[in-house]
């Protein structure tokens, strides 16, 4: 999950996610679209997006085919959803555990 | 346009009790990690998580109203395997509201990441014209 939200941090490979998001697109084709950069600069981004799982590649003879992943990206949100649900729990039985030590001890007092 | 987190739960504490665990580092230790803060409006805050690759949150306050509201930037420091998220990028915003015999706490994170909307800037028309056109080129089906 951090390797989605790092592999999406970067602009060039959020363009390659566009161009994957509706159909599958050839390793080729993706590149041309990146007249400015390395092929082999665009390659190590199409690593860095599948082993992120942020897409899935399909092999036919010597090229390859790339398609977004949608759930990958639902996973990259899904790390922050997961660290705030089981803080916010944590959090929930702190502040309940001290509110009742608080009206515990105004109890005492207002016992004596 | 960005995604939101949004979680709403129902705390048997008073929000005053409740605004305690946001803004004083023990307490704040107790529930999210490690904390160094200046409680004020303008003032930074500082988590270390002790889960995972223990990655530290960076953020600022930008509102601050006791036992109300408190609104604060959240960013990820860059550390080895900590998920890239610039400082200033996105922004939680906690609401505490008496409910009861307690709290009803609101939490929303919102400027999360996300590729799937649509994305204005000259730079990506341009990129998805030329597709169109390469597309196009080869005749795909």
């Amino acid at each position: 999950m951090d390797d989605a939200l790092r592999a999406v941090a970067d602009p060039t490979r959020r363009a390659i996610l566009v161009l994957v998001r509706d159909r599958e697109v050839a390793a080729g084709e993706i590149a041309e679209c990146f007249p400015e950069i390395s092929r082999p600069a665009v390659s190590q981004h199409l690593r860095t997006l599948t082993a992120a799982r942020l897409v899935d590649v399909r092999r036919a003879g010597n090229r390859r085919f790339y398609r977004l992943r949608p759930e990958g990206l639902a996973e990259a949100v899904t790390f922050l959803e997961t660290m705030w649900s089981t803080s916010l729990s944590r959090l929930q039985s702190e502040a309940e555990q001290e509110e009742r030590a608080h009206t515990g001890d105004q109890d005492v007092k207002g016992s004596l | 346009m960005s995604r939101t987190i949004e979680q709403t739960l129902h705390i048997r504490a008073r929000p005053e009790t409740v605004w305690r665990f946001f803004t004083d580092p023990a307490r704040l230790a107790r529930w999210w990690g490690t904390a160094e803060l200046d409680a004020r409006p303008g003032g930074t805050l500082q988590v270390a998580m002790h889960e995972g690759p223990r990655p530290v949150m960076r953020g600022r306050f930008v509102e601050f109203v006791p036992y109300e509201r408190l609104v604060f930037t959240f960013g990820w420091e860059a550390t080895p395997g900590a998920p890239d998220m610039a400082p200033e990028a996105s922004r939680v915003e906690v609401t505490l509201t008496p409910d009861g015999d307690g709290t009803e706490l609101t939490l929303r994170h919102s400027g999360l990441p996300t590729v799937l909307e649509e994305e204005t800037s000259d730079g990506w028309t341009h990129l998805l014209h030329r597709l169109g056109e390469t597309a196009e080129r080869q005749e795909l089906p």
